[in-house]
């Protein structure tokens, strides 16, 4: 409670004034607090907001509308029916859709499991050879794929694995290095403590990892599934190459078939049928995020 | 939080340190096996074919070290593209990661709408491919797009981007902030993880905001930071979609930059066995960067358990 | 092929078997990967084939491509299809990979610019034993232009489905608007100057202009289209040499250059460029160089009213470029007697009538198939230009018998974009390609012999 230290007759009203200086208090302090964080953020919000929004405005125009000079972002007339036609009539999308949930899917928990492994292992275990091992998994990222497609897709059609979903569902049962690096950043900062006194009640290392590492690394587990999706939902290369009949396509590589030869394409369908590709996204970073609620993260930390 | 209570079952004869790595090894089986299986082999026959002349196709001959000479000594286009490519990288990073670090922190915060702001930061970073190759060359038209449009607001009258051979890089580069919501989450999840304890406690010392910065948050997110920082750079030194739509490398071959040219050998000019070189001197380049981030991070990466 | 190159399956289990040894072992027992994967007997039943496509059309198109083979696979009991649609993008980027391991369907798509290529890598197999014993299918029908594209040692090997010409297109609603008489059969390229002059209004409309930047580019049909009418070439007969430092090359290349910087007639590349379908497609200049591939997009993305006229006079004469696409049976196909049945229906009269004349998508590779075209909602009011010009005066645009092709078309790009720009003059960008392009040339000339 504020206490009153003196009450000064303020001249002009005539009436008592407040203790504490209206730049202190406290409720002020968060209302300028948060202002400030608003104007610093939305001004980014909205400039990134627009670029969606023009793909929301060529979806709903006419071909003969999206290339005229200068250019008009409401469109006249509004072709709600893009959205429609685009999904149902040239391509069955559904089928495309159930693939990649299937695929995305499967490959997220493949992932989970596969790079908590190996990053409890890089982040906490002991042995020879591990720094070696670790710049082996950073270096299989820094090759780009263009020069190791053919080979893999050699490898993988003498594999008899070609037009199938197998190149692309079976390796993240392996790891990811992406994710290997990303879990063992996160573990790294969890205090080691906590780790001895589990085993010191004589726990295994696989105890330690679930019963100690995980629960303490909800955020990082939820940005690996966020990125495990995207990663896999917008995965275009593979699917490409590995998959040969239409009933097993996946919706990044749909989406591209919108395209015509000499970079011609049938842009209302294909920024229309984006958009709704975006969807599910979306849905999965909203409840993913939630677990990055403050306060949830860190118990356990005692004095 | 406990653990089981049952003791593990002494293994016969291995000492504390030996079970620790018998351990390690299991744990990293499954990704060691996919390596060796998936990975490691095209990994090695791509180095194979970057000692011949293959075309991608069925001529293939023994050069040696011929590919790898020319590169060196004889492609003007070598150096370009590897200069080009070092100042994207540059840019791209040094931006994308401030960016990322000042949004995710004022977007830490529990108030009203940011959750609808993180997800509207987000959403770009995951809108893939050609729409938005596309969709940004009209953004850089020198004269309705947005991009000059928002420089006039300020007075600033705005270069033909994508058209000129000093701006259409860092047209790109500006480009690739449009994506820093994949960091942002990376470093919000960061920062989710740092204990409130700690802030606390630094209140109580009367520590002022900066302080409470660089003391308190910057160490504590800071493996989760190096994470961003060195896939960050990494991906860039891999930029590829948007050059292949929005300039082709040019104009001239200002943005030439480095997988362009390697996909350029590999699939338009038959020439995947000196591609594959190319590939392999970029591998270099970037493990050399990533070493040097790694032996930088031991100034800085504050990591709760040392002695790992 | 040639026998002293290393046996391409063997190179690569080499290679591969460094740390896979095992796996490859186990997997070289399992059966070699039909295109189809779909598992088939090992013996190859005498009632069923099934013919494997790769091809690139866009989804619109496809339907029109499986109402061609429901039909064929009526009057052919027996043949079933099975399809892999790549994207025209990446079609020249997955060939190779099916390549590599032997997984090529039956038929691929072959654009023009990767035919030879593929001929000498022995990805697309000759079809000339198939053409010499069926007198029926009409390969002399076929534009010689078209044809030649696709031959390789004297041999045919793939089979053009369309081919056409580049000339001028013109937007009605502009010319109209400034009062001036369509194109016509008579016109010079200073008839078209003056045009363009008239064309060129305020600050966002030019005579000429379009796509990207076809105003001096040296592509396989625009490059002699541009240099032609002066009576220069950019490439010799043989494609070993380059011959645009030519007097008669240099004038058309610094008249071309000229409509931008000079009379201000075409639009910089900065203004060209930042619209990404081109301005001539937004309906902001008066004419451009007119592929006939290019007619269809026109018609559904157009607000304006066009044709086409021929290709102006210059002082050498008419001549224009011609470039096109085709089909061809690959390496690794499995039953090329069935695949030859299916493309002598479907690149016969008929065929091309149905897939590309009467559907409007354009330029069928016969002559006696443009009919059906020019009737077709896909044509413009004139479109009997185009086939005036594959009779009379259109040639297939070089580059197609070097392996340098790709390379060559960026040396060019890399250096007419900077003349466009205004950043280099016409002298010093031929210098430079000549430079850069002929030691190219020749090296590839000498792959060719197999050095």
């Amino acid at each position: 409670m504020d206490q009153v230290t003196s009450q000064p007759i303020s001249p002009i009203t005539g009436r008592i004034a407040r203790t504490t200086p209206w730049h202190q208090r406290r409720r002020t302090r968060r209302i300028a607090h948060a202002a400030l964080v608003y104007v610093l953020v939305v001004p980014g919000a909205v400039l990134f907001t627009i670029p969606l929004l023009w793909m929301l405005s060529t979806a709903l125009k006419d071909p003969k509308q999206i290339f005229v000079f200068p250019p008009q972002w409401i469109p006249n007339p509004v072709m709600w029916s893009n959205f429609p036609r685009g999904w149902n009539d040239f391509l069955p999308f559904n089928t495309f859709l159930i693939n990649s949930l299937i695929i995305t899917t499967s490959n997220i928990i493949g992932n989970l499991i596969s790079c908590s492994l190996a990053a409890f292992a890089f982040a906490r275990l002991r042995a020879r050879g591990k720094n070696f091992l670790f710049m082996l998994v950073l270096g299989t990222m820094l090759l780009p794929q263009e020069v190791t497609v053919i080979p893999q897709y050699v490898l993988f059609t003498r594999l008899g694995w070609n037009d199938s979903w197998l190149p692309l569902m079976v390796p993240p049962w392996f790891g990811w290095p992406f994710f290997i690096f990303l879990l063992r950043q996160f573990f790294m900062g969890i205090p080691r403590e906590l780790d001895e006194a589990a085993r010191l009640d004589g726990a295994s290392s696989w105890r330690i990892l679930w019963n100690v590492i995980l629960p303490l690394s909800k955020p990082a587990l939820a940005t690996v599934v966020i990125f495990g999706f995207i990663g896999n939902w917008n995965n275009f290369l593979y699917p490409l190459i590995y998959i040969r009949s239409m009933d097993k396509q996946v919706l990044a590589v749909a989406l591209n078939m919108f395209r015509g030869a000499y970079g011609n394409a049938n842009y209302q369908y294909m920024m229309a049928v984006s958009l709704l590709v975006l969807l599910p996204v979306l849905l999965v970073f909203f409840f993913g995020q939630r677990l990055f609620v403050r306060g949830i993260a860190l118990t356990g930390i005692k004095g | 939080m406990s653990a089981t209570t049952a003791p593990t079952r002494p293994r016969k004869g291995f000492s504390l340190r030996q079970r620790e790595e018998i351990d390690f090894y299991l744990f990293i089986g499954l990704w060691l096996i996919g390596f060796i299986l998936f990975t490691g082999g095209p990994i090695l026959a791509s180095l194979a074919f970057s000692f011949t002349n293959w075309t991608g196709l069925t001529t293939q001959e023994w050069v040696g070290l011929e590919n790898y000479r020319q590169l060196l000594f004889d492609d003007k286009l070598f150096w370009i593209a590897t200069r080009n490519t070092f100042f994207y990288s540059l840019g791209s990073v040094i931006l994308g990661t401030l960016g990322a670090l000042f949004v995710a922190i004022l977007l830490n915060q529990k108030l009203p709408g940011t959750t609808l702001m993180r997800v509207l930061y987000y959403i770009p970073s995951i809108a893939s491919g050609v729409a938005v190759s596309i969709l940004w060359i009209w953004l850089f038209n020198p004269q309705v797009g947005l991009v000059n449009y928002l420089l006039s607001l300020v007075g600033i009258p705005g270069p033909p981007w994508l058209a000129s051979q000093q701006w259409a890089l860092p047209a790109l580069i500006i480009k690739s902030t449009w994506a820093i919501g994949a960091n942002m989450i990376i470093l919000l999840a960061g920062l989710q993880a740092v204990p409130t304890s700690l802030y606390e406690a630094a209140k109580i010392d009367g520590a002022h905001p900066w302080d409470e910065f660089f003391n308190v948050t910057i160490p504590m997110i800071s493996p989760v930071l190096f994470y961003v920082l060195v896939i960050s750079t990494i991906a860039s030194f891999q930029i590829l979609t948007d050059v292949l739509v929005m300039t082709q490398g040019g104009p001239g071959t200002a943005t030439l930059v480095y997988v362009y040219y390697i996909y350029q050998n590999a699939f338009q000019y038959l020439k995947m066995g000196y591609a594959s070189a190319l590939a392999w001197i970029l591998f270099a380049i970037i493990l050399a960067l990533t070493l040097l981030q790694l032996w930088g991070s031991k100034k800085w990466v504050y990591y709760e358990d040392p002695g790992t | 092929m040639e026998t002293h190159r290393l046996s391409r399956r063997r190179f690569l289990q080499l290679a591969g078997a460094g740390t896979a040894s095992v796996v490859l072992l186990a997997a070289c027992q399992a059966p070699a990967a039909a295109p189809a994967g779909g598992g088939e007997a090992a013996a190859p039943s005498q009632t069923e084939t099934t013919l494997t496509f790769g091809h690139h059309w866009e989804a619109a198109f496809r339907p029109r491509q499986e109402e061609f083979d429901k039909k064929y696979a009526e009057t052919h009991p027996g043949v079933k299809f099975e399809y892999t649609y790549n994207t025209w993008a990446e079609h020249n980027q997955i060939v190779p990979t099916w390549a590599a391991a032997g997984t090529l369907p039956d038929i691929i798509y072959v654009h023009g610019r990767y035919a030879f290529p593929w001929n000498h890598e022995g990805i697309v197999v000759s079809t000339q034993d198939f053409i010499d014993s069926d007198p029926e299918f009409d390969v002399k029908g076929i534009w010689e232009e078209a044809l030649r594209l696709y031959r390789y040692n004297g041999k045919q090997h793939g089979i053009p489905y369309d081919h056409g010409p580049i000339i001028l297109g013109y937007n009605k609603d502009l010319f109209d608007a400034a009062g001036l008489e369509y194109p016509n059969e008579d016109w010079t390229w200073d008839d078209f100057l003056e045009a363009a002059k008239a064309l060129t209004v305020g600050e966002n409309q030019w005579g000429y202009g379009g796509y990207y930047n076809t105003i001096l580019e040296l592509g396989n049909e625009t490059g002699i289209s541009f240099v032609g009418p002066w009576g220069g070439e950019v490439y010799n007969e043989e494609e070993t040499k380059l011959l645009i430092d030519s007097d008669a090359a240099r004038a058309a290349m610094q008249w071309w250059a000229d409509l931008i910087h000079v009379h201000k007639v075409a639009p910089l590349p900065a203004q060209a460029q930042a619209i990404p379908a081109g301005p001539w497609v937004a309906g902001m200049t008066g004419m451009f160089a007119l592929a006939s591939w290019g007619t269809p997009t026109l018609i559904e993305q157009a607000s304006f009213a066009w044709d086409v006229a021929p290709w102006p006079k210059g002082p050498a004469g008419r001549k224009a470029g011609s470039f096109g696409s085709g089909f061809g049976i690959t390496r690794d196909s499995k039953h090329p007697e069935a695949a030859w049945q299916y493309m002598r229906e479907y690149l016969s009269k008929e065929g091309m009538e149905f897939m590309w004349g009467s559907s409007g998508r354009g330029s069928p590779a016969r002559q006696a198939a443009y009919e059906s075209w020019l009737n077709s909602p896909g044509a413009p009011a004139n479109a009997r230009y185009y086939m005036d010009a594959l009779e009379n005066y259109a040639v297939t645009g070089h580059p197609y018998h070097t392996l340098a092709g790709g390379e060559i078309l960026d040396i060019c790009n890399r250096n007419t974009q900077l003349v466009q720009s205004g950043d280099m003059t016409v002298d010093e960008c031929i210098a430079n390609i000549i430079a850069e392009g002929n030691p190219v040339l020749e090296d590839a000339a000498k792959r060719l012999q197999g050095g």
